[in-house]
């Protein structure tokens, strides 16, 4: 086989990587062999791959990564919270806003505020009894609250009993030709009224003496009139 | 599946951890291509950048059946470096040099002495002397081969020309470094 430069040249990667046939191997060596500049090449390029291949690799910044993608993904907090503008469509608005005020009102039920939470106010057997306390405080002021309103209504009562809306027939008026004989039941009614005067003092007095609470509990339950 | 393929399919359902992971496994690879070629590592490291985002942006339309993941991520890189070289090249010093080369892997024990960190430094900026007073078409073919170990076959995809050309630009890319190198008085062997 008829090997010259020219072919080494034009072959000598293929020399190099083995992907020569024996027959081209033995022609190429045979020739190289035998011409120092063709032996000369070989020994260069052949030093020079072996270098290539053993290069180290050169390093990217640390930063580059980082950069890349920062500047794909965005920032890592905005991937944290990626989600949230989801929320922002209005299918989702009135049912976050629902179960926003609903946290609310169970906290607030629970007793519990965001200044003084605790992460141990958190436990189911805690919130419970806070719960279940708030409860019946709340339970307890109401029918404080309705007593309360019951007790100044009688006490108003009592005092301004003229003021009171009438649902009966007022009295007809005296006959001015018989003063004489007044009606006995005009007179048992000024009576009533001189006694109704009266009593509101004594009453507020009875109740200042028996004490509030016991004071309110018998005018609750007293009938109205 | 290619170990790559099951991370660009969580990419393309949402998942950003997988692209965390393609970018980090191989952000060196493509930084090291654009730094070999270019010889700058500022340079280098705005093209990288600029692959990875051509990259995401073009994720949804790349197909397993195209070729493996690497092989196109190495494509993209390589159409990016011609058209930078391409707008560039009349701004260009072709043999200038930053300063400033980037670190080195470290592939041995890094209780190397310093003369040997010295001397592997050293031989990369030969080497990268050597590489800038190629021609375009010889130092990508050279790189590609040599420097990032792909496969002829590889090559020939990324570089959309015939077996036969891949074979002839790295034969030609070798011979005329090893004479680059001797010219300027680097000694190879």
């Amino acid at each position: 086989m008829d090997w010259n430069c020219t072919i080494s040249e034009e072959r000598l990667s293929d020399y190099l990587e083995g992907h020569l046939s024996p027959d081209e191997s033995a022609a190429f060596s045979a020739h190289a062999a035998g011409c120092a500049q063709c032996a000369k090449l070989v020994a260069e390029v052949g030093g020079l791959v072996e270098r290539l291949h053993n290069l180290e690799a050169v390093e990217a910044p640390p930063r580059l990564a980082n950069n890349i993608i920062r500047a794909t993904l965005g920032a890592r907090w905005k991937r944290w919270f990626s989600w949230a503008p989801v929320l922002w469509q209005p299918r989702f608005a009135m049912g976050a806003a629902t179960v926003a005020a609903s946290l609310v009102i169970v906290f607030h039920t629970a007793g519990l505020t965001p200044a003084k939470l605790r992460r141990m106010d958190l436990s189911p057997a805690n919130f419970f009894r806070s719960a279940n306390r708030q409860v019946h405080l709340t339970y307890a002021r109401s029918v404080k609250f309705v007593n309360d309103l019951r007790v100044v209504y009688e006490i108003q009562s009592r005092l301004e009993p003229d003021s009171e809306p009438s649902t009966t027939p007022s009295p007809a008026p005296p006959q001015p030709s018989k003063p004489s004989s007044s009606n006995p039941q005009q007179k048992s009614e000024q009576k009533t009224h001189d006694r109704s005067q009266v009593r509101p003092g004594a009453m507020i007095a009875s109740l200042l003496h028996q004490g509030l609470p016991a004071a309110w509990l018998q005018v609750a339950t007293r009938s109205p009139r | 599946m290619e170990p790559d393929a099951q991370l660009v399919l969580q990419c393309l359902r949402g998942e950003g951890s997988a692209w965390e992971e393609l970018v980090r496994r191989h952000t060196r690879r493509v930084f090291g291509l654009c730094y070999r070629f270019t010889g700058n590592s500022t340079e280098a490291e705005d093209l990288s950048q600029e692959v990875f985002l051509r990259i995401y942006r073009t994720l949804p339309s790349y197909r397993a059946e195209q070729g493996a993941f690497p092989t196109w991520l190495t494509s993209v890189t390589r159409n990016l470096l011609v058209d930078n070289y391409r707008r560039t090249r009349r701004d260009r010093l072709t043999d200038s040099l930053e300063d400033a080369m980037p670190q080195l892997e470290e592939k041995h024990s890094t209780m190397r002495s310093p003369d040997k960190v010295a001397q592997a430094a050293e031989l990369s900026d030969q080497m990268q002397r050597g590489l800038q007073r190629l021609s375009p078409e010889l130092r990508e073919a050279v790189i590609l081969r040599d420097l990032q170990g792909l496969e002829y076959n590889e090559i020939q995809a990324v570089l959309q020309v015939p077996e036969g050309t891949v074979k002839s630009r790295i034969n030609r890319g070798r011979i005329e470094l090893a004479r680059i190198l001797e010219q300027i008085g680097i000694r190879p062997t």
